[in-house]
C-alpha cells in the first residue's frame, strides 16, 4: 500500500514537471486545445447570462420606453444633421486627397465578435471572443466597440481569441490629445471603487495644456492600435511626481464592465490606384 | 467529475467580483478540488486537482500547471487532515474552503509576481487575499453539499474512501 502510495507521487512530481517545463509553443497549443473545448460551453452560459440580465432590464424599463423613444426621435434628428454635414466634409476630403495625389488610403475591416467570457481568476482585466485564427483575428490586433477602444488581442486559438482590457495595467497604448496633439502613453489603472474603469495617461510634455474634457485618441505609433480611435477623456491632470512630464486621468468611452459585442480591427492598405478606382466607382465613373 | 469541473471552470466566470474583496473571482474549481480530496480516493483528488488547474490555467493568462501544482498540494494538505476532521461537516469545509482560498491566492501571486507576469500594490495583494480567505469560507460549504448530493444522485459513491 505505501509502495503504490509513492509510486503515485512520484507520478504526479513527474506529471507536474513536465507540465511546468513545456515549451511555450506546447504550451499555448495545450491551453488552445482546452480553450477550444470550453468556448461552446461559455458561450451558452453567457447568452444565457445575457438573456437573464436583458429580461430583468426590460421589466424594469417599461415605465421609461416613452420617455426613452423622445430621446432616441431627438437623437436621431442630431444625426442625421450630422451625416449630412460628413457627407459634404468627405466629398471635401476626397477632393482634396486626389489634387494631393496620396499615395495609399488606409481602411479597417472590423470582425464583429461576440464576448463570451471574462478573466476566472481576477488576476488581470480580460475578456474572451468567440472568434479566432479561423475569423481572420490574430495577436495584437486592436478591439473596439462603436463608443471606443477596448484594447487588444492577446491569446488567440482558432475559434476564440483573449483580449487584455485597456483598463489592465499591461495593456499600454500610445496615445494622443487631439485638441493639443500632445502624446503619451496610456495604461489601466486597474479596477476602481466605483466599478468604472479608469486609465491614465503617462508622460505628456508638461508645456502643452490639457484640460479636464479633452478627447484622447490611439496615435497610431507603435504598430498595434490603428490611428485615430477613440480612448477616452481627460478626468484631471496632475503633474509627474519627476516634475517632467503632466499625467492625466482617463475615462475610457467604451463601457468596460458590460461588454456583449466588440469589433476587431483589422488595417488594410491599398495603393493609390485602388483608392482611385474607389472614388471613380462611387461617383459612378468607368474603372 | 470532469464534467463537474468543465461546468465549476465555467460557472466561476460568470460570478460577479467585488472591488472591496480584491476583485477575486468565487473559487469554485478550489472547492471541488476540497471535495475531492474530502470525499473521494486520492487518484481520484490528484486527477481533480490537476485538472481543475489545467483548466484554470487554460482560460486565463496564468501558465499551463501554475494552478495545477498550487491545487495538487491544497488537495494532498487536506487529503492527510482527512481522518482528524469531521469530513461531512460545514465548519470543516468553511475552515478549508478559506485556508485553501487564501493560500491558493498568494501562492499563485508568488509565482506570477516571480516571473514577472503580475506586479500589484501590497495592499490590493492583502486584499486579494482576504477575498478569497472569505469567499472561499462562504462558497465552499454550499458547493461542497451540492456536489456530495450530486455524486449522491448519480450513484458515484463506489470509489469513496472511509
Amino acid at each position: 500500500m505505501r509502495d503504490r502510495s509513492i509510486v503515485l507521487w512520484v507520478v504526479l512530481g513527474a506529471v507536474l514537471l513536465a507540465v511546468l517545463n513545456l515549451p511555450a509553443s506546447v504550451s499555448s497549443q495545450a491551453k488552445a486545445a482546452l480553450r477550444e473545448g470550453v468556448a461552446p460551453l461559455q458561450g451558452a452560459l453567457s447568452g444565457f447570462t445575457r438573456w437573464v440580465g436583458e429580461s430583468i432590464r426590460s421589466v424594469r424599463g417599461i415605465g421609461g420606453l416613452v420617455r426613452e423613444n423622445q430621446q432616441m426621435s431627438a437623437e436621431l434628428v442630431r444625426l442625421r444633421n450630422e451625416v449630412r454635414d460628413l457627407q459634404s466634409l468627405a466629398q471635401d476630403n476626397a477632393a482634396l486627397r486626389e489634387q494631393l495625389q496620396f499615395s495609399a488610403q488606409s481602411g479597417r475591416r472590423l470582425t464583429p465578435c461576440e464576448v463570451i467570457a471574462r478573466d476566472i481568476t481576477g488576476w488581470w482585466q480580460t475578456i474572451r471572443l468567440s472568434k479566432g485564427v479561423s475569423d481572420g483575428v490574430s495577436m495584437d490586433m486592436a478591439v473596439m466597440t462603436s463608443d471606443g477602444l477596448v484594447g487588444k488581442t492577446v491569446d488567440v486559438s482558432a475559434r476564440t481569441s483573449d483580449v487584455l482590457l485597456i483598463s489592465d495595467a499591461g495593456c499600454k497604448v500610445s496615445a494622443r490629445v487631439v485638441r493639443t496633439g500632445a502624446f503619451g502613453v496610456v495604461s489601466g489603472n486597474g479596477p476602481a471603487r466605483s466599478g468604472q474603469a479608469s486609465c491614465r495617461m503617462d508622460f505628456i510634455n508638461k508645456n502643452v495644456p490639457v484640460l479636464p474634457g479633452d478627447e484622447v485618441v490611439t496615435s497610431g505609433l507603435g504598430g498595434v492600435f490603428p490611428k485615430g480611435l477613440l480612448i477616452g477623456y481627460v478626468d484631471k491632470v496632475h503633474k509627474d511626481e519627476s516634475g517632467l512630464f503632466q499625467r492625466a486621468d482617463i475615462i475610457p468611452k467604451a463601457d468596460l464592465g458590460r461588454l456583449t459585442y466588440v469589433f476587431v480591427v483589422a488595417e488594410q492598405s491599398y495603393g493609390a490606384d485602388d483608392y482611385l478606382m474607389k472614388t471613380r466607382s462611387s461617383e459612378g465613373g468607368a474603372p | 467529475m470532469f464534467m463537474a469541473i468543465l461546468v465549476g471552470a465555467v460557472a466561476q466566470a460568470v460570478f460577479p467580483t467585488f472591488y472591496w474583496l480584491g476583485q477575486v473571482n468565487a473559487p469554485v474549481l478550489l472547492g471541488l478540488v476540497i471535495y475531492y480530496a474530502l470525499a473521494h480516493s486520492r487518484g481520484t483528488m490528484l486527477q481533480a486537482a490537476i485538472f481543475a488547474g489545467l483548466l484554470q490555467d487554460a482560460l486565463c493568462m496564468i501558465p499551463l500547471g501554475y494552478s495545477s501544482f498550487c491545487f495538487c498540494i491544497v488537495a494532498v494538505v487536506v487529503s492527510n487532515f482527512k481522518d482528524m476532521v469531521f469530513v461531512h461537516e460545514s465548519f470543516t469545509h468553511m475552515m478549508f474552503g478559506a485556508i485553501a482560498g487564501g493560500a491558493v491566492t498568494l501562492a499563485l501571486y508568488g509565482l506570477l509576481s516571480a516571473t514577472g507576469l503580475v506586479s500589484l500594490a501590497p495592499g490590493w495583494v492583502f486584499l486579494k487575499g482576504v477575498g478569497s480567505v472569505l469567499l472561499g469560507a462562504i462558497l465552499v460549504p454550499f458547493e461542497f453539499e451540492f456536489i456530495e448530493g450530486l455524486d449522491r444522485m448519480l450513484g458515484n459513491t463506489d470509489e469513496r474512501t472511509s
